[in-house]
C-alpha cells in the first residue's frame, strides 16, 4: 500500500505552460481583467500579468491555480481544457442558431399622449391610416413563424396599441391557431401606457396569458412632465392601471420600463423609490436615447454620457444599499451583464449582443408592413432615414428579409471580434455591438469607439460591476442574486 | 518618452502639437497605431519615422496644460506596453484560438484525444 | 443443542459443495409452486407447527422454542446465530456449503442495496472505502446475473459498486441490461470513476442499453488536475474522468458528480463548484459527501481527517454557488448539527437504515428523525461539535 505525495503529481508543472487565448483590459490603475473565449474572467495586477505572459508565473502561486482552473493556461498535466473551452464557446453561441425570438407588431401609430421623446406617434387621429391592417398582420405572422426559434415572443407596440385592440385580439388568436401545429413556446406582451385599459382588454389578456408592459418614468411630477397627455394625468392613470392589471391578471403580469430624460438625471433615487413603492422587483435604468436628439442636432456628446453614468452609478449604489437593508430588488442592466459574466448563456437582450441583435434577435413589423431590424431602426426611419428597413411583408419573403444587405452588412461590419478596439477589449464577452446606435450618432455601423457613448457607457459599467464583484462579500452576494438562469 | 510641445506649429492654425518619441526597435507599428487609436477621441495623431525612432505628433485643437499632456503621455505609454503584450499573446495563442472555434462549431465538437 | 461458534455455521442435509443463491420467505402460506426455489425463514422462538413443507431450504435464526433438529428431518437446513436477526422477506442469501458460510447479498427492507461487482480498480484513492485487490473476481459477474432475477421487482433502488465496475466491460453491460429487463421499477446507480467512458465507443455502448432509470456516480475531487490525480493516486485520471463525463453526456446518459470532502479536498471546494457550474452544468446531480472512516481512510487519517465543522464556510459557498446555477445538490453523511442551517435543505438521510447510529448527545435532539446520524465507522471519530438542537420554530423543524 504505497501512496505518493502531492509533489509527485505536481512535478510535471515544472515543464511550464502554454497560454490559452485571452484578452485583457485595465480594470483600474492597478489591476487588469483577463477574459477567455467562454467569457470567464481573472484579475491580475500588471507585474503578474507580465510574468504570466512571459511564462514566468510559478505553479505554486495562487494565481496559477486560478488561471489553470478558469482555462487561461494549459500545462502538461492536463489537456482537457480545450474540449471544455470548445464546449463553452459552443454553448455561448447556441442562442444564435435559434434566430429571431422577439417580434414587435406596431399595430397603430395613434396615441393620445404626446411624449417629447417619442419619434413615432401621430396624435388625435381616428382614421385607420395609421393602423395595421389584417392583411398586413397575416403576412407578418407568416413571417414570424418562419423563424426557427423555439420561443416566440410577440410584443404589441405603437403609438398606443390598445387603440387598435381589435387587431391585437385578431393577431393573438391567429398566432395561437398557427401554434397548434408549430408548438412553439408562445408569449404575448402589450406595451401600453395603460391610460385606456378596460375590463374587456383585461379579460382577453387573462384568457390568453398576455403580459403587460407599461411606462413609468418616476414619481408623478417627473412622469407627467415626460409624458404629457390631455388632462395631464398620465401618472395617475398608470398607477391605477398597474393596480387594475395586477388584480385582474396577477401580481407579476405587469412590468414597467422607464425612459431617461435630462429631467431624470438628478432624480434617480426618487425614480427607484417609485418602483420600490409599487412593489416591482427590479428597474431598468435605461440610457439616454439618442434618437431624435442626435439625428437632429448631431450632438450626443461624451458630456451626456458622464452625466448619465453619474445617474446610473448613484442608482446602482442606492439599489445595493436597499438590498443590504433587506429589500430584494435588482437593476436590470447590471443583471444582464452579470448573467453574461457568470454563465455561458447569452441573454436575450437585443442591444448587447455580438453579432448584433438586429434582425437576429428582433424584428419589427410596422403598421404599413415595412419590416425593420429593431425598434431603433424604426425610430430612425421615422426621422427620415430608412437605412435599416429590411423590406415589406407584402413583397418580401423571409429569406429575402433575413439575407438582405440592409441586415447582413451592418451585422458583419459591426462584429465586435473584428473591429478596432473591441477586438482587443477584454469586455467583449459582456458587451455587444450596436450598429444602429453608431450609425445614428457617428455615421457608420462600426462607430469610433474612443468617442462612442455606447463604448464609454458599457466599459464604465462593466468595470464597476467587476470591481464590485471583487470587493466586499455582501455586495458580491447581492449581485450574484441578480443573475438570471 | 518625453512629450514636447512643438514651437514651430503656427499659432493661428488652431492646432497645438506635442511630440512624443517611441523606439522603433522596441515597438512595432501595429502596437503604436493601435495605441494611438485608443486616444483618437482626445487628440489626433501624425507619425514620422527617423530610423531608430518613431515621432508621434499629438494634435489638439487648442493648447493643453502640462498636467494634461503629462497624463496623456503616461496613459499612452502604458497603452503601448499593453498593445505590445497583446501582440505577444496573439502570436502564441492564435492557433489555439482558431482550434477552439473550429471545434466549437464543428459537428463533433470534441477533439480527437491525440491532437492538440 | 449445539452452540455455534463464530467461525462456522450449522449446515444440515445439504448436498454438493457449490455455492447457490436463494431467496428467503417468512410466509407460511406461500403458494406451493413458489416454495421449491425459496428458503423458509424461521426466527426464534421456533414453533414446530409453524414450519411449512415443500421449501428448497430451511433457515432457523436464533435459539428458542422448538429445537430445529426435531423438525427438519431430511430437509436441507441452515441454522444461523441471532446476528442474522435482520433477515426478512425477499432477502437473498448466498449459501456456501463447502465453506459453511452464509452471506447476505440483498436486503429487501433496505432503502437501497449495493452490489459489489469487482474489487479491481484503476485508481487508488487515498480514502478508498473498498481497497482494490488484483485477484480475478470475474465470477462475480455470473453470480450477479443469477442474483438479479431473484430481486423483488418492487425494489426501488439498486447500486452497483466496486472497485471499478467499468473494468468489467461487456460484463457490466450485460448486468445492466438484465436489470433493465427484469427490474423495470428499479432505479439503478452505478458508482464509477468514469475513466473508461473516455472511450467514446464504450460510453455509447453503455447509453445504448436505453435503461429506463440509471445514473452513473462519478467522483471529482478538484478543479485542478494535479490535485484530483493526487487524491485518486493516478496520473491522467482527471482528464480521463472529464472526457468520460463529456462522452456520457454526448450519449445522453445521466451523470452525477460525487465529491468526498476531507482535508485534501475541502479548501478548493468553492473553486470546484465554480468549475462544475461553468464546465459541467449539464450533470444531473452533485453529491457532496462526508468521509467514511473505512478502508484506506484509516491508514491515511492524518492527511484526510478534518472536523466537518471546520469546513462549513467552504461547503456553504460551494453549495450556494451550485444551487444558484440551478444544479441539483445533495449533502450526504453529515449530521445536521455540524452543518450550517442554510445547508439543511440539501442534507439527505442517506445512510442505509440498518447502519444509522447515534451518540448520547443525539437523544435529546429535535432533529433526530430528520438526521442521518452516523456510520458505525463514523462513531470512531465524530465531530467535536455534535450537539442536540433544541426545538425549532415550525418553519425549520420540518
Amino acid at each position: 500500500m504505497r501512496f505518493e505525495p502531492l509533489e509527485r503529481y505536481t512535478k510535471s508543472l515544472e515543464e511550464g505552460y502554454k497560454l490559452l487565448p485571452f484578452l485583457f483590459t485595465a480594470l483600474d490603475d492597478k489591476r487588469y481583467v483577463l477574459t477567455n473565449q467562454a467569457g470567464q474572467y481573472a484579475i491580475l495586477d500588471r507585474p503578474t500579468l507580465d510574468d504570466f505572459v512571459r511564462h514566468h508565473l510559478p505553479a505554486d502561486k495562487s494565481e496559477y491555480s486560478t488561471l489553470k482552473s478558469r482555462h487561461f493556461l494549459l500545462d502538461s498535466d492536463s489537456s482537457v481544457a480545450l474540449d471544455l473551452l470548445a464546449l463553452k464557446v459552443r454553448t455561448k453561441n447556441a442562442l444564435f442558431a435559434d434566430f429571431t425570438a422577439l417580434h414587435l407588431f406596431v399595430v397603430t401609430l395613434r396615441c393620445e399622449h404626446s411624449c417629447p421623446y417619442c419619434q413615432v406617434s401621430r396624435q388625435n387621429d381616428d382614421k385607420p391610416t395609421f393602423d395595421m391592417s389584417k392583411e398586413t398582420a397575416d403576412k407578418a405572422l407568416a413571417l414570424v413563424f418562419k423563424s426557427p426559434s423555439p420561443l416566440i415572443k410577440i410584443e404589441f407596440q405603437g403609438g398606443e396599441p390598445t387603440l387598435n385592440f381589435g387587431l391585437i385580439k385578431y393577431i393573438v388568436e391567429q398566432a395561437e391557431t398557427i401554434n397548434k401545429v408549430e408548438a412553439r413556446d408562445l408569449e404575448f406582451v402589450i406595451a401600453t401606457n395603460l391610460a385606456l385599459i378596460s375590463d374587456e382588454i383585461l379579460d382577453f389578456c387573462r384568457a390568453h396569458n398576455v403580459l403587460i408592459s407599461t411606462s413609468l418614468d418616476g414619481p408623478a411630477d417627473l412622469h407627467n412632465r415626460n409624458r404629457p397627455r390631455p388632462g395631464g394625468d398620465s401618472y395617475q392613470r398608470t398607477i391605477a392601471g398597474i393596480s387594475r392589471v395586477r388584480n385582474a391578471l396577477g401580481r407579476d403580469r405587469v412590468s414597467a420600463i422607464m425612459t431617461t430624460t435630462e429631467a431624470s438625471l438628478g432624480r434617480v433615487k426618487d425614480i427607484i423609490d417609485e418602483y420600490v413603492r409599487l412593489g416591482f422587483g427590479c428597474i431598468f435604468l435605461r440610457p439616454l436615447s439618442p434618437y431624435g436628439f442626435a439625428v437632429k442636432t448631431k450632438s450626443y456628446s461624451a458630456y451626456d454620457v458622464n452625466k448619465w453614468l453619474d445617474f446610473y452609478f448613484q442608482g446602482l449604489d442606492y439599489i445595493i444599499d436597499l438590498n443590504k437593508n433587506g429589500l430584494v430588488f435588482a437593476e436590470s442592466y447590471a443583471s444582464i451583464i452579470l448573467t453574461k459574466i457568470h454563465t455561458p448563456f447569452e441573454s436575450g437582450y437585443i442591444d448587447l449582443r455580438s453579432p448584433a441583435g438586429i434582425g437576429l434577435g428582433a424584428l419589427v413589423y410596422n403598421y404599413d408592413g415595412d419590416v425593420y431590424a429593431s425598434d431603433e431602426s424604426r425610430m430612425l426611419a421615422e426621422m427620415g432615414d430608412k437605412t435599416f428597413r429590411l423590406g415589406n411583408v407584402h413583397t418580401y419573403t423571409w429569406e429575402q428579409l433575413i439575407t438582405s444587405d440592409a441586415l447582413l452588412t451592418p451585422l458583419e461590419e459591426s462584429f465586435a471580434g473584428s473591429v478596432p478596439m473591441c477586438s482587443d477589449c477584454a469586455f467583449q464577452p459582456y458587451c455587444g455591438s450596436d450598429p444602429v446606435f453608431h450609425y445614428a450618432t457617428q455615421g457608420d455601423y462600426i462607430g469610433h469607439k474612443p468617442s462612442s457613448a455606447f463604448c464609454a457607457r458599457n466599459m464604465a459599467i462593466i468595470r464597476r460591476l467587476i470591481g464590485l464583484l471583487e470587493g466586499d462579500e455582501e455586495t458580491r452576494r447581492i449581485l450574484n442574486r441578480w443573475i438570471r438562469i | 518618452m518625453m512629450v514636447t510641445p512643438l514651437e514651430d506649429a503656427a499659432p493661428n492654425d488652431g492646432i497645438s502639437a506635442y511630440e512624443l518619441r517611441v523606439s522603433s526597435e522596441a515597438f512595432s507599428w501595429v502596437s503604436i497605431k493601435k495605441a494611438a487609436y485608443c486616444f483618437s477621441g482626445r487628440c489626433s495623431f501624425d507619425f514620422q519615422s527617423d530610423g531608430k525612432e518613431i515621432i508621434c505628433k499629438l494634435l489638439f485643437p487648442r493648447p493643453q496644460s502640462p498636467k494634461i499632456v503629462a497624463s496623456i503621455e503616461l496613459a499612452f505609454r502604458n497603452e503601448l506596453l499593453d498593445q505590445d503584450l497583446r501582440v505577444r499573446i496573439a502570436e502564441e495563442t492564435t492557433p489555439l484560438r482558431n482550434a477552439v472555434l473550429a471545434f466549437a462549431f464543428s459537428k463533433t465538437g470534441i477533439q480527437d484525444q491525440d491532437e492538440i | 443443542m449445539l452452540t455455534l461458534g463464530a467461525g462456522s455455521l450449522d449446515f444440515r442435509n445439504i448436498n454438493g459443495d457449490d455455492s447457490f443463491l436463494v431467496r428467503v420467505s417468512v410466509n407460511r402460506a406461500l403458494p406451493r409452486p413458489l416454495r421449491t426455489d425459496r428458503a423458509f425463514l424461521s426466527h426464534a422462538p421456533h414453533h414446530a407447527a409453524a414450519i411449512p413443507d415443500g421449501f428448497q431450504l430451511y433457515i432457523f435464526v436464533g435459539e428458542g422454542g422448538t429445537d430445529p433438529s426435531e423438525v427438519i428431518g431430511s430437509n436441507p437446513t441452515v441454522i444461523l446465530p441471532s446476528s442474522f436477526d435482520y433477515l426478512g422477506e425477499a432477502d437473498i442469501l448466498r449459501i456456501s456449503p463447502h465453506r459453511r458460510t452464509v452471506r447476505t447479498l440483498y436486503r429487501n427492507s433496505a432503502r437501497f442495496n449495493t452490489v459489489l461487482l469487482t474489487e479491481q480498480c484503476n485508481s487508488y484513492c487515498l480514502m478508498c472505502s473498498q481497497p482494490p485487490k488484483t485477484t480475478d473476481d470475474s465470477w462475480i459477474v455470473d453470480e450477479t446475473l443469477r442474483l438479479i432475477p431473484l430481486i423483488d421487482p418492487s425494489a426501488a433502488e439498486l447500486c452497483f459498486s466496486g472497485g471499478e465496475p467499468t473494468l468489467l466491460g461487456s460484463g457490466l453491460i450485460r448486468i445492466l441490461k438484465s436489470t433493465n429487463a427484469l427490474l423495470p421499477n428499479t432505479s439503478v446507480h452505478v458508482l464509477s470513476n468514469g475513466r473508461r467512458f473516455s472511450d467514446l465507443e464504450f460510453a455509447v455502448e453503455y447509453a445504448s442499453i436505453g435503461h429506463h432509470d440509471i445514473m452513473v456516480g462519478i467522483p471529482l475531487y478538484s478543479d485542478l488536475s494535479t490535485h484530483h490525480d493526487y487524491v485518486v493516486q493516478a496520473d491522467g485520471a482527471f482528464d480521463e474522468t472529464i472526457r468520460g463525463i463529456l462522452n456520457l453526456k454526448r450519449a445522453k446518459a445521466r451523470v452525477e458528480l460525487r465529491v468526498v470532502i476531507h482535508k485534501q479536498t475541502y479548501a478548493r471546494l468553492p473553486q470546484l463548484a465554480e468549475f462544475i457550474a461553468r464546465n459541467l452544468l449539464f450533470v444531473d446531480h452533485v453529491a457532496l459527501m462526508g468521509l467514511e472512516l473505512t478502508g484506506f481512510t484509516k491508514a491515511n487519517l492524518g492527511q484526510l481527517w478534518i472536523d466537518p465543522y471546520d469546513y462549513q464556510q467552504e461547503l456553504e459557498a460551494a453549495v450556494a454557488h451550485l444551487a444558484r446555477h440551478r444544479m441539483n445538490v445533495s449533502i450526504y453523511n453529515h449530521q445536521l448539527c455540524v452543518l450550517r442551517p442554510s445547508l439543511w435543505e440539501f442534507a439527505r438521510q442517506s445512510i442505509s437504515d440498518w447502519k444509522n447510529e447515534y451518540i448520547p448527545e443525539c437523544q435529546s435532539c429535535s432533529l433526530r428523525t430528520r438526521c442521518g446520524g452516523f456510520f458505525t465507522s463514523g462513531l470512531l471519530k465524530p465531530s467535536e461539535h455534535i450537539h442536540a438542537i433544541a426545538d425549532l420554530p415550525p418553519l425549520l423543524g420540518n
